[in-house]
């Protein structure tokens, strides 16, 4: 589809084409941080340099008063780019705090982007991230002591077929770290590196997050089959027979559960049992009002549970 | 002569309206709406618009959750396929004996592929047992694949309910339903009465919009894979250029329909209940099948007419002007009788001879007159020629 952009967007895009007064294309001579963060997915690469005031005895309290880029990119690229140094410079920002510019920062000041764009939002934090380490190689400032995870990412794994779109995640990166991680869940995943935590397309279409976890651990079998040795020994001895199972059940409705609900003018008939599921038919004045039939299952279910076996689980048919 | 048409659950006429929205997609925004050029955002922005309109149809769900199709029975091969294909680790399919046949052949093949498939049974009202189906259920059921509604006899599922006592069972189940027949007809609500719902599927020609055009409903985070390969259209999970007109007239008809349900059950009931009655007293030894289900469509009305032959009877009301359609062998395309009136039991002396008439907004009083006026005569005549009337006693001779 033909991309949606903010006005903001266009405006800072045609701004830069036309090469109008404040607007931040080029490359600054001798650079006090310089970075480079390409993308092939969209075709493009910033390369993004700034300048800063020296302060004489501090370097952490340099501030940034230039902000340049050179990007090869699509609109929004552009848009970015400008949105980048606009923001530090109107901010005055120390390369430090810089850092703590995000791409969500850059998607807010663009007035929002289209969710197949938001990976040149990173593109341009990724790019400041790596003029500041830059910077601080240059001025001599230990970065680990300020930020402990700046290493930035393999440059291979920025490049490859994008996964999960909405947060920009690539087949490479997403290979390595299930491996790294020991991911062996879609919300495994999604919890530790946020792919597949947006519109979960991505989670089962082909060459998505199911099928790379598959290729990296092996078609799992269905962990809900197995119960782990330790909780199988645990409910060994007290696992009673389907057959003593249903007569337990039996006679608890037969004893206690039927003649109660009588007195209201209900009845409950036992359909079936399996799986510690128990299929019952509620039949009378409860099955009117469904508050009052869920109020009449949850007693149910919590008798059943408390004279026969906690694991039980009443579904009404 | 005029033409009465009362055969609405094969298909139906295209609304003028949808016809309207539909027009301007053809020749003057028809460009492809994947392309970047600022002409092409009229089109991309129409399939968006047709797909917030129908999320909101269909109870005002997230529009991220429709996709489009070329008909019903791609939506439902997709269904079934992309789940089964998502869910290798798991093995049963629970449907029924009476659907479509977009479901039931599939249900078949998945048989033939190793799968193991439960078709359940309907009574003789053609309705579930509901202990059956519980009893089908087991630790590696795939899936559930239920039609909301019947095509042939209008008899209707509670498919809440039971997508409801499947997620209780197994949160895994995937639950697909066939809601062809269902939408304009009965109330579709995702958000509430079908939550438990995770595919659903529906097609543009049974609600005033064209054929060719349909959609799947697949809820966010449900274990399915993409069934059609070949194009980032639809987030990559339906390739294919978008058919733009007919997407955006699928958007009008399904509007319009979910605003007729209240016609539907009101108007449309009581010109079928009136026909049904009539008949019924006009008629002897005729049944209407599905009768005392606890719910049916509201235009629907299927008769089994015994000791004669439905094409007989729909070539009779052919050249009277009226469109309908029958169960009968004869005018199947393996000469084997409807499988639904099967499954119900109907018994085999009228079998053959079961007449479908389907309503729709577009009927009126007149048509139920001159088919009430046509029906009986025919039914009389074609009974005098066959062997298994008494025509002396006025019933059956067997």
């Amino acid at each position: 589809m033909p991309w949606k952009y903010s006005d903001k967007v266009l405006k800072l895009f045609m701004a830069a084409v036309k090469g109008e007064a404040g607007t931040h294309m080029g490359e600054l001579e001798d650079a006090d941080g310089f970075g480079e963060h390409g993308s092939i997915v969209c075709g493009d690469t910033l390369r993004f340099t700034f300048r800063v005031e020296r302060h004489p005895t501090d370097p952490t309290r340099d501030i940034i008063t230039q902000a340049r880029y050179l990007t090869f990119g699509c609109t929004s690229a552009i848009a970015a780019s400008e949105a980048l140094c606009t923001l530090l410079e109107e901010q005055h920002k120390t390369p430090l705090e810089a850092l703590q510019v995000t791409n969500q920062d850059l998607i807010d000041f663009l007035d929002g982007l289209p969710e197949q764009k938001i990976h040149c939002s990173v593109m341009g934090a990724e790019a400041l991230q790596k003029a500041v380490a830059d910077w601080a190689v240059k001025r001599g400032v230990d970065l680990t002591k300020w930020l402990p995870d700046t290493t930035p990412a393999d440059k291979d794994e920025d490049e490859g077929r994008v996964v999960c779109n909405c947060f920009s995640v690539t087949e490479p990166y997403l290979r390595r770290k299930i491996k790294e991680l020991g991911l062996h869940s879609i919300a495994e995943i999604t919890n530790a590196l946020k792919a597949g935590g947006g519109c979960t397309v991505c989670h089962h279409a082909p060459g998505g997050l199911q099928d790379l976890l598959d290729e990296t651990w092996g078609v799992m079998p269905n962990k809900d089959f197995e119960e782990t040795p330790a909780s199988a020994a645990a409910h060994a001895e007290a696992e009673l027979s389907p057959f003593r199972l249903g007569q337990q059940i039996e006679a608890l409705i037969t004893e206690l559960i039927r003649p109660q609900l009588r007195g209201e003018g209900n009845n409950i008939e036992l359909v079936d049992i399996k799986e510690h599921k128990v299929y019952c038919r509620m039949t009378g004045s409860c099955s009117q009002r469904e508050e009052t039939a869920r109020a009449v299952k949850l007693r149910v279910e919590h008798q059943i549970k408390e004279h026969v076996d906690d694991r039980l689980q009443v579904i009404v048919v | 002569m005029k033409t009465v048409y009362a055969d609405n659950n094969a298909t139906t006429a295209i609304a003028p309206e949808v016809l309207e929205v539909m027009q301007p997609y053809f020749t003057v925004d028809y460009f492809n709406p994947s392309s970047m050029y600022a002409a092409a955002r009229s089109a991309s922005d129409a399939i968006e618009n047709a797909r917030a309109s129908i999320a909101q149809s269909l109870g005002g769900i997230d529009p991220d959750q429709i996709l489009f199709t070329g008909s019903a029975t791609e939506s439902n091969n997709a269904a079934l396929f992309g789940t089964v294909q998502a869910n290798p680790d798991r093995r049963q399919l629970i449907t029924t004996a009476v659907e479509h046949p977009s479901v039931l052949e599939i249900g078949k093949e998945l048989e033939r592929r190793g799968h193991d498939v439960t078709f359940l049974g309907v009574d003789r009202n053609g309705e579930l047992v509901r202990d059956d189906y519980v009893r089908a259920l087991r630790r590696d059921t795939l899936m559930v694949s239920i039609m909301m509604a019947n095509n042939e006899t209008g008899v209707c599922f509670p498919v809440a309910e039971l997508a409801r006592i499947a997620k209780e069972t197994d949160s895994r189940i995937v639950v697909h339903t066939d809601a062809t027949q269902a939408v304009g007809k009965l109330p579709v609500n995702l958000q509430t009465d079908l939550q438990h719902v995770d595919l659903l599927a529906f097609s543009g020609h049974k609600i005033h919009a064209p054929k060719g055009v349909g959609a799947l409903f697949v809820r966010r985070g449900t274990r399915w894979r993409p069934f059609i390969l070949g194009g980032h259209q639809e987030k990559g999970r339906r390739a294919g250029t978008e058919n733009v007109p007919y997407i955006v007239g699928l958007a009008k008809a399904c509007e319009l329909a979910v605003a007729g349900v209240a016609e539907e059950q009101n108007r449309v009931r009581s010109l079928r209940d009136r026909l049904q009655q009539t008949l019924i007293e006009l008629i002897p030894a005729v049944e209407v099948n599905g009768k005392d289900a606890e719910v049916r469509l509201p235009n629907t009305l299927n008769l089994a007419i015994h000791g004669i032959e439905g094409e007989a009877i729909l070539y009779e009301l052919s050249r009277h002007g009226i469109c309908a359609s029958s169960g009968s062998a004869c005018t199947s395309g393996t000469l084997d009788p409807s499988h639904v009136l099967k499954a119900m039991q109907v018994p085999f002396s009228a079998i053959h001879g079961s007449l479908r008439f389907s309503l729709s907004r577009y009927n009126n009083e007149a048509d139920i007159e001159w088919i009430i006026a046509v029906l009986p005569d025919i039914i009389a005549r074609i009974r005098k020629i066959s062997p298994y009337w008494d025509d002396k006693r006025n019933c059956l001779k067997l």
